[in-house]
């Protein structure tokens, strides 16, 4: 027993070193650093992609993308704790014996190694000196004891300065023990529920991997609401929820972002939202030169195939699509340019590619001029390359695409002997506003001749044989909630409340000890007037230099001795 | 001036202290007092000339109740007009008041509401008076650089007061702009911490009025020659900020929407700007460490405080900058847990503000406990202002998280 207690001691010594603590905090702080360049928790094949096999292998034993629920991270935790702990235990009597000590005698050796420190010679009887001093000191809490021959006041500012050590670091075990408690106890995941359905699982990620739990009631949305301002930022998120406790409706109530609801010590977060499957009825416009329009119904996050191995699948709605028209430095023009259905084309052969579709056609802003419907596409399939595709014409006006169709065909009709291309082209457009307009031909011929020339050109170049567009949707949007109940929470604000508190009152509040020696002398008394501040000179400097200043006003001080003893 | 400077200096006294400043400051708490009954109890129904009556109303109860009260007080007990805490606190609520006045005038000189609207905010009074504001930091700088070669000439409290007259500046733009926030829309209107150019302004006013306090205390006067060129390089960046349409007035978004926003942004503020002192204060000691190991005998030298005047500078910017740093950082946890689901996310700048109460912390712990004093935590203090910097900027520039809305 006792050859394994003096084993530990060492250790134990070492554990509540401040040595210890610094290299603790330090590493903490540079192991924390990792987490934040490296993105926490995200899908396991993309970190493949990005790193390779082998380093991909070598975070994951480290536990790196999951790092501050790590082992080693924990253990770091961990042993902050124990080093917390031991230091208070070991450190803490001692304080607090030295806070409780009241005696003032200080012996002649400790007066002389302190550096704020004055000796006077006074022309007062020891007694009245005694009293003035008091007078003088009436802010200070003092305590006046004669000790061979000689008294001594002590005067003391901020005494329980010590305590703050305490406090402060006994704050950060509270504080790291309701977080374990959170960690422990708690839970804190995620659930879509769309809306008018109902949802009571909450899923989130543990170790690497996706685990689920359970909440004690079911959550039903039955509305959720985008708000946006007129620069088409959102505004507002807003979910109207129903809770349903043991099948019976409990509690409706609205959230929004920074103001979740609370039940059963469960809150729920209004953290996102999304397209829950709207309804579509899209629109494809076949170019083949038939003409077809075809009606085809469809839900976001479906994909339509037509069998030949071409599929669309269609990713998002976005009703609302507001841009700024105005150029760089002019006063801002915010248009919504109306819904939008974005999908991803794939096929044999063929990058997939993204496809924003605007149901609307663009509206000039200047002259109100239709300039026709145009898509947002990227051809690589990145985000980043989204580039704007302009048709040129209406694809909603029937005339403008039968138009179109009739140029098309006309176009692809062998090319008769002696014209040339340009002949061939114009004849080919006349025909077409024949069989279109008949008698009944619009004002603006040469703007239209060159758009539906223009629509021809860029419709040759893709590659897949039809456009779609957004005709109607019913949009249904699911909420994404926040589901947390974290039974360390009070701990941690306890703690920190305590933190804060003891900080200040290590920091503002010194301790500062001043002693008056007095003892008899020839002419009167001889005193020895010193400080001490257990932190921050400079002030301390100051307010020893005012009392001194005091001090020499109020005692009759004999100028002989004043200056014998100067002090540094 | 001089003369008219002592004069002035010597009214403001008279009216500082005794009964004329403790009336003072019972007049204002009566009023702080009002306000805040109105704020959280009063229906804000009233609109227009009602919620004006209204203001005046609780306002002046509260004013007059202060007054009348400590009036009577310091007559009946003298004694308790010589009352510290008012002295303490009388100079804060005098500049607010001389801080609200200028914003008084600045909006009676701007242009209206009909000049401006969101979508076009080139009328707008409040970045005049940040370029003013501008003006005033470059002109500080300059004199409180000069103040080194010249320590006995006026140049260095003309420093002084350039820097004051930039700190109002900047203040009073920032509470001009939160006015002119709610000008050009009340759904738009917000406290002026939303984004990186505000909290800039910010910054710089905090961080001066940290220095200047410190100044004010300790005579530090030539610490302010490296704390003034140091906020002048961050208006190169806050004037970079601007070029790049990020000085607009923006509504809003919804994870902002929240009483929050107003205590923790702010209060983070006076954690950045004081480790920002403390890295000046760094400067300055290796600065003069320099100069005397190079055994220079430079009239610098008279300027500057020595070493251990110095090494104390530091550590008195980062005991004012690491409590309010701490609170800052709980009260975000606060909203965090309000608004996010948790109070600890390790999100990227959650986990910076951690690492960089860490290592002030591991600073305090150095100096308190191991005694270190000197070159090392001068060197401290610096790089734990680059750590800052980056957890203040370097986050929103390289980083993803939850507060992407300060991003570039």
């Amino acid at each position: 027993m006792n050859a394994a207690v003096f084993k530990l001691k060492p250790l134990f010594d070492r554990l509540g070193a401040m040595n210890l603590a610094i290299v603790i905090l330090i590493v903490l702080a540079i192991a924390s650093m990792i987490g934040t360049v490296l993105k926490q928790s995200q899908e396991m094949s993309g970190y493949y992609e990005q790193f390779g096999a082998l380093w991909f292998w070598v975070i994951n034993v480290l536990g790196l993308f999951d790092m501050y629920h790590a082992w080693w991270f924990t253990g770091l935790l961990v042993f902050l704790t124990m080093s917390l702990s031991v230091c208070l235990w070991r450190n803490s009597p001692g304080m607090i014996k030295e806070i409780l000590a009241k005696h003032s005698v200080i012996n002649e050796r400790a007066l002389k190694r302190i550096q704020h420190r004055q000796h006077w010679q006074l022309n007062l009887a020891v007694a009245d000196g005694v009293e003035k001093s008091k007078e003088l000191l009436k802010d200070w809490t003092l305590n006046v004891q004669e000790h061979k021959g000689r008294t001594f006041i002590r005067a003391d500012k901020g005494r329980y300065n010590k305590t703050s050590y305490i406090f402060v670091h006994a704050s950060i075990l509270i504080i790291l023990i309701g977080g374990l408690v959170g960690v422990q106890y708690g839970f804190r995941g995620n659930l879509a529920v769309p809306e008018g359905g109902v949802g009571d699982t909450i899923s989130f990620l543990k170790g690497g991997a996706s685990a689920t739990h359970q909440l004690p009631f079911e959550v039903r949305c039955n509305d959720f609401f985008i708000d946006f301002y007129a620069s088409g930022m959102p505004k507002e998120f807003r979910s109207n929820l129903t809770i349903i406790d043991d099948g019976k409706e409990v509690l409706t109530q609205d959230i929004i972002v920074n103001e979740p609801l609370e039940y059963k010590g469960v809150r729920l977060y209004q953290a996102s939202f999304g397209d829950a499957g709207s309804d579509l009825k899209l629109k494809f416009y076949h170019l083949d030169g038939s003409g077809r329009i075809e009606d085809v119904p469809a839900k976001v996050y479906g994909t339509l195939g037509d069998g030949s191995g071409l599929n669309i699948e269609v990713t998002d709605l976005k009703v609302f699509n507001v841009e700024n028209f105005a150029e760089e430095g002019q006063a801002k023009e915010f248009i919504d340019i109306g819904p939008a259905v974005e999908y991803v084309l794939r096929g044999p052969g063929l990058t997939p590619v993204m496809v924003k579709a605007f149901s609307q056609p663009f509206i000039n802003t200047v002259d109100d001029r239709n300039m026709g419907h145009f898509f947002m596409i990227s051809f690589s399939g990145q985000e980043r390359d989204y580039q704007s595709f302009p048709i040129g014409f209406d694809l909603t006006s029937p005339e403008e695409w039968a138009l179109f169709n009739a140029f098309r065909n006309n176009l692809a009709l062998p090319i008769q002997p002696g014209k040339t291309d340009q002949d061939h082209n114009f004849d080919a457009f006349a025909a077409a506003l024949d069989e279109v307009y008949g008698d009944d031909k619009p004002d603006n011929i040469p703007e239209l001749g060159t758009r539906i020339q223009q629509a021809t050109m860029t419709l040759r170049d893709v590659p897949w044989p039809f456009l779609v567009l957004l005709d109607d949707f019913d949009q249904h949007y699911y909420t994404g909630l926040q589901a947390t109940n974290d039974p360390g929470m009070n701990t941690v604000w306890i703690g920190s409340t305590i933190l804060v508190i003891g900080l200040c009152f290590m920091f503002y509040m010194p301790h500062r000890r001043l002693w008056l020696v007095f003892s008899p002398a020839d002419k009167g008394a001889e005193v020895t007037f010193a400080g001490v501040c257990n932190r921050g000179h400079m002030g301390f400097d100051q307010e020893f230099s005012r009392l001194r200043a005091s001090f020499t006003q109020v005692l009759d001080i004999d100028q002989e001795g004043q200056h014998k003893e100067v002090t540094s | 001036m001089t003369a008219l400077a002592t004069a002035l200096h010597g009214g403001w006294l008279s009216i500082s202290s005794g009964r004329l400043g403790f009336a003072r400051y019972y007049t204002y708490l009566g009023l702080i007092t009002g306000l805040s009954i109105l704020y959280y109890f009063g229906t804000s129904d009233y609109g227009g000339s009602a919620t004006q009556a209204q203001l005046f109303l609780w306002g002046g109860v509260g004013a007059g109740a202060g007054l009348l009260g400590s009036l009577a007080l310091a007559a009946i007990q003298p004694a308790r007009a010589d009352s510290k805490v008012a002295k303490m606190f009388l100079p804060w609520l005098d500049g607010a008041v001389l801080m609200l006045l200028l914003t008084g005038v600045w909006i009676l000189m701007s242009p209206g509401a009909a000049a401006v609207s969101y979508e076009d905010q080139s009328l707008l009074f409040s970045p005049k008076v940040v370029t003013a504001m501008y003006v005033f930091y470059f002109l500080s700088g300059i004199l409180y650089i000069t103040y080194l070669f010249a320590p006995e000439s006026v140049v260095g409290r003309m420093g002084t007061s350039t820097a004051w007259v930039a700190v109002y500046l900047g203040g009073s733009a920032l509470l001009l702009r939160w006015y002119e926030s709610y000008m050009i829309d009340p759904e738009i209107g917000h406290a002026p911490v939303s984004n990186l150019f505000e909290v800039f302004v910010l910054l710089f006013a905090i961080a001066s009025i940290v220095y200047l306090c410190l100044e004010r205390r300790f005579n530090a006067r030539a610490l302010g020659s490296f704390v003034m060129p140091m906020i002048c390089g961050g208006i190169f960046f806050a004037i970079w900020l601007q070029g790049g349409g990020h000085g607009e007035i923006k509504p809003l978004v919804p994870a902002l929407q929240s009483y929050w926003m107003k205590i923790h942004v702010p209060l983070n503020f006076v954690g950045y700007g004081a480790f920002g002192v403390a890295c000046g204060a760094g400067l300055l000691y290796l600065f003069r460490e320099k100069l005397e190991r190079g055994g220079s005998k430079a009239r610098l030298l008279s300027a500057m405080p020595t070493l251990e005047q110095t090494d104390d500078l530091i550590y008195y910017a980062v005991i004012i900058g690491y409590p309010a740093f701490t609170l800052a950082t709980i009260l975000g946890a606060a909203w965090a847990a309000e608004a996010w689901g948790g109070y600890w996310s390790w999100d990227p700048k959650e986990t910076w503000a951690l690492i960089v109460w860490l290592v002030y912390g591991a600073f305090l712990h150095v100096r308190i406990s191991h005694g270190w004093r000197g070159r090392p935590l001068a060197l401290w203090a610096v790089a734990g202002f680059v750590v800052t910097l980056f957890c203040f900027v370097g986050v929103n520039m390289y980083l993803s998280g939850l507060h992407s809305y300060g991003s570039l």
